[in-house]
């Protein structure tokens, strides 16, 4: 799922649904994208739907970048996505910029 | 489809299942043991007892619930079905008929048909028993169990005061199985916000393992919830009740005393003193009733003591937690007031300032054209107008700023996990939670901070043997504060580690060529390479850090946002790594210069004064793009805008400077003329500016031309870092 | 995106002022009349959650639940069971099939709703 962007980043894409049914497969594709790479960068534009397990992959796959010294940036939240951040106000946990109003 | 089509089917169904129902009665009285033929009965009157309900039709409920009941004994085994109750039960079934012709034909039965509800009822009621009594009753204390209570049992009378707070608190710890079972607990909690308002939510993540170990589909996360609602205890427990069994579930109604709070943290599995700081974040408590509340458990002497406890644990000492209280008291009264507070969409306020910025070109544009008119009316009005367009901007800001605090807290557990993971004992220090600052610069901070973090866990502060020879306690103390300065917000990640070593910094710069063996650099410098790419000083390289990955990370991204990083660093005592935020990025007030036909802006709150420069200075300094200026005795280093940003034409007689001042360093900005205060809207640069140094972004005048906006930090740096080194040189 | 529901019971008419009361709040339903007919229609789409009978012909409702969660794409499908006050029994063979949340019959369409929500908001 993953591939190799440009020095060093890997660029990860998540699609369809990051809920119970995915997670378990999902945290096998990130563990090695965590280990392998300086930069990893979740793009989320094409999660149609999240649970709690995927919430609590987000975080967890984040703390271990954390603990890695390693950049985990999640970015192009879906709306899905960006619903259930903002319901469990982890906005600022995860820390990464959701508003791209900035580059109309 | 609509309901009068499916009360239709309805009438229809209960004919062909009371036929099923009369046939299988018939064959009974054969084969009266067949569980296959006692099911269908069963499945007959249970089913129209179903559909009669959806359609509210008691008088079918009621009467068939009774004739079901009897058959459930008989399914069970303890009814035998004899001629009489086979006869009854036709009898019935033709009454359930006689029912439903009342349904079919629009009306409620009559007097004669509920008559014979009650007789054929009594009749059947002979079969049961006690075993209908028993089974109300039991459902009755099932509904009355329910979610745990609030725990009034355990503290009685002696709860205290009641809290300030209005909201609901609602403590929630996920069994491990609920997603496994299909149940999400954000699934709750969205209906849960359907009954109410959530007023605050932090999520508790402490219990997740680490990614290598976590079990995906286990669930792990609890959530402390102030919620403000008007619906009652049961509606509330109610939210939950599929998942109750396997969940812990606290749920504390508004105005609770403080005794119950109390419970509720010794009774949930966290630390007491990190749930304290959860209930207060949320708004349940106030920093005064976390107090109250530690005192009122000393004089008490409940069983477990938060701040003993934890003293006695090691886990903080006691002057700590009174510091910390200390501390709360100051704490301003902002978060009490948080029981009026509305959710927003993001995108609505992130819309609602772009249409304020527009506000201010077109007003901007307004008072141009007034004042070009020279109406006085109409400049009067204007300059009222604009006065509002600037109140307007004010509050529309105002709703973006949020507290640092959440973004703070998330250290908590980074620092315990990175501690564990690095074998070494540090406690996180947290203040000046409650700073405001933009949402944005929040969202873009995190990362940044976390590498700020992270390196001084890894680099500055030492091992417990090492801390220990030098004489400080085993324990190092990371803290991260924050506060307000002249239009910036300060974010300090300080550690009481080892600091920096500038010989070694500098050794390791020259040989990673860096900086040339020759080269004078100031202290501030030395450290600053630190965020130079590819740098680490790092002795052992351990499998987290020492790969100087994340440094030139961390300036760029701060750079990104407006901001600077420096550092303070005293050998053997710790550093300091201070970022500096501006407090918005969207709007800014600017104070607008002129050079030749350009017009610059240079953010307000950076502008010291403006003076004009002396012919004796200008025949000094003629035509150089740098130089120093005399102002009232202190040398101050300039730009001339002019030759920086090759601006055509000669300059005019008079030259004006602007001095302005960043991080302590003051510069000028030699320019043509003074335009006066100015409000900007930045915009960003595209690609065709980007590349130009000492620009920010971009402005659009309310003229319609184009303003750009000066990166004043950077040519102060740029001016500063030349001004130290000449300094040094001549030492 | 809608969320899609599988009601399964042996009432047509149940079935209907079920789908009426969850399709006006926003929910795709799909029917089915018994456990035979449902698991027939488990045929690899996304069902959001099911409501299903205990009592039924052909194959009741805790059978037919112990099979769904045997597919991988309704292994972790929430569950909601149509019980009477007496099925204490099924109630736990239920539980042990995988089915948590249960509603009593009789009910009314906005109970239905209510308990419906709070598994899966339309």
């Amino acid at each position: 799922m993953g591939r190799n962007g440009t020095a060093g980043v890997v660029y990860f894409p998540i699609e369809g649904e990051m809920t119970i049914y995915a997670v378990s497969n999902l945290r096998e594709q990130i563990i090695p994208a965590v280990a392998e790479h300086e930069e990893i960068e979740i793009d989320l534009s094409r999660v149609t739907e999240i649970d709690a397990a995927g919430v609590q992959l987000m975080v967890a796959a984040k703390l271990e970048a954390i603990l890695r010294s390693k950049t985990l940036r999640y970015v192009g939240h879906s709306k899905a996505v960006l619903d259930i951040i903002d319901l469990c106000d982890l906005g600022s946990f995860f820390g990464d910029q959701v508003v791209l109003h900035q580059n109309d | 489809m609509n309901l009068d089509e499916a009360l239709k089917t309805f009438i229809i169904e209960s004919g062909e299942l009371l036929e099923q129902m009369e046939a299988a009665l018939l064959r009974i009285e054969q084969d009266p043991d067949d569980p296959d033929i006692i099911n269908d009965i069963f499945r007959a009157a249970h089913t129209i007892k179903g559909s009669a309900g959806l359609f509210g039709l008691d008088y079918i409920v009621s009467f068939t619930h009774v004739a079901e009941s009897v058959l459930d004994r008989v399914r069970s085994g303890e009814l035998h079905i004899d001629g009489d109750l086979a006869a009854l039960l036709l009898e019935s079934a033709d009454h359930i008929g006689t029912l439903v012709g009342h349904t079919a034909k629009g009306e409620e039965p009559n007097t004669e048909s509920a008559d014979l509800s009650i007789a054929i009822m009594e009749r059947l009621g002979a079969y049961l028993g006690n075993k209908e009594k028993k089974t109300e009753g039991k459902k009755g204390e099932e509904k009355k169990a329910g979610v745990p209570a609030e725990l009034d049992h355990k503290i009685g009378k002696e709860g205290g005061s009641a809290v300030e707070s209005d909201n609901w608190h609602i403590s929630l710890r996920f069994g491990k199985d609920v997603l496994r079972n299909g149940m999400d607990p954000l699934s709750f909690i969205r209906y849960l916000a359907t009954l109410g308002r959530i007023v605050h939510i932090v999520t508790l993540i402490d219990s997740i393992p680490p990614l290598k170990e976590m079990d995906a589909e286990t669930c792990y996360l609890g959530f402390e919830i102030a919620f403000n609602s008007a619906a009652d205890k049961s509606t509330i427990e109610g939210v939950f009740e599929f998942v109750r069994d396997d969940c812990q579930i606290r749920i504390l109604p508004p105005n609770s005393k403080i005794g119950e709070y109390l419970a509720l943290i010794q009774d949930l599995p966290e630390e007491d003193m990190r749930l304290g700081e959860i209930l207060v974040l949320c708004g349940t408590l106030t920093q005064c009733e976390l107090e109250k509340m530690l005192q009122q458990q000393q004089e008490s002497g409940a069983p477990v003591k938060i701040g003993e406890a934890l003293v006695e644990q090691h886990i903080v000492q006691a002057p700590v937690v009174e510091a910390a209280l200390q501390k709360q008291k100051q704490v301003k009264e902002t978060k009490t007031s948080e029981s009026s507070l509305i959710r927003v969409d993001a995108a609505k306020l992130d819309q609602l300032i772009n249409l304020v910025g527009e506000l201010i070109i077109a007003g901007a544009g307004a008072s141009l054209a007034a004042l070009r008119s020279g109406q006085a009316d109409l400049i009067e009005s204007t300059a009222t107008l604009s006065r509002m367009v600037e109140e307007v901007r004010d509050s529309a800001l105002s709703l973006r700023m949020v507290q640092i605090g959440a973004t703070f807290n998330k250290f908590q557990r980074v620092v315990r996990d990175v501690s564990k993971e690095l074998g070494k004992d540090i406690r996180l220090e947290i203040s000046g939670a409650e700073t405001e600052l933009d949402k944005t610069v929040v969202e873009k901070i995190g990362d940044p901070l976390t590498h700020l973090v992270r390196n001084s866990m890894d680099h500055g502060i030492e091992s417990a043997e090492v801390r220990l020879a030098r004489g400080k306690p085993a324990q190092g103390t990371l803290k991260l504060n924050a506060y307000h300065d002249s239009g910036s917000i300060v974010i300090e990640v300080s550690d009481d580690g080892g600091g920096l070593n500038k010989d070694k910094i500098l050794a390791k710069a020259i040989e990673r060529g860096l900086v040339k063996p020759e080269q004078q650099l100031s202290d501030a410098e030395i450290y600053n390479l630190i965020f130079e790419a590819g740098f680490s000083t790092a002795d052992a390289v351990s499998n987290l850090s020492g790969r100087g990955v994340g440094m030139d990370v961390v300036r760029r991204n701060i750079q990104a946002l407006r901001g600077t990083v420096d550092i303070e660093s005293e050998m053997g005592k710790g550093a300091t790594m201070r970022i500096r935020l501006p407090l918005t990025l969207a709007i800014i007030d600017g104070f607008l210069v002129g050079v030749g036909n350009a017009a610059y802006v240079v953010p307000l709150d950076m502008v010291l004064e403006c003076i004009e420069m002396s012919d004796a200075e200008r025949n000094a300094t003629a035509n150089a793009e740098r130089g120093y200026l005399n102002l009232r005795g202190e040398v101050l280093p300039y730009l001339r805008l002019r030759d920086m940003f090759e601006v055509e034409g000669t300059p005019p007689r008079r030259e004006n400077v602007v001095v302005v001042q960043y991080a302590g360093q003051k510069a000028g900005l030699v320019v043509d003329k003074l335009m006066g205060e100015f409000q900007t809207v930045i915009k960003p640069l595209g690609k065709v500016f980007g590349g130009v140094r000492g620009i920010g972004g971009f402005t659009i005048l309310g003229s319609g031309e184009v303003a750009l906006i000066l990166d004043v930090q950077r040519l102060v740096h740029q001016l500063g870092n030349r001004e130290q080194k000449m300094i040094t040189a001549g030492q | 995106m809608a969320k899609t529901i599988l009601v399964v019971d042996d009432s047509a008419s149940l079935r209907q002022v079920v789908s009426i009361a969850l399709k006006g709040a926003g929910y795709d339903i799909i029917e089915a009349c018994d456990g035979k007919d449902a698991l027939g229609k488990l045929n690899g789409q996304k069902i959001h959650l099911i409501i299903s009978d205990v009592n039924m012909p052909n194959m009741d409702g805790i059978t037919f639940v112990t099979e769904a969660k045997k597919k991988a794409e309704y292994k972790f499908t929430p569950v909601i069971m149509l019980t009477t006050e007496a099925g204490e029994d099924k109630k736990q063979a239920g539980q042990a099939a995988g089915a948590k949340a249960w509603v009593v019959k009789p009910f009314q369409p906005a109970q239905m709703l209510t308990a419906v929500s709070k598994l899966v908001l339309p």
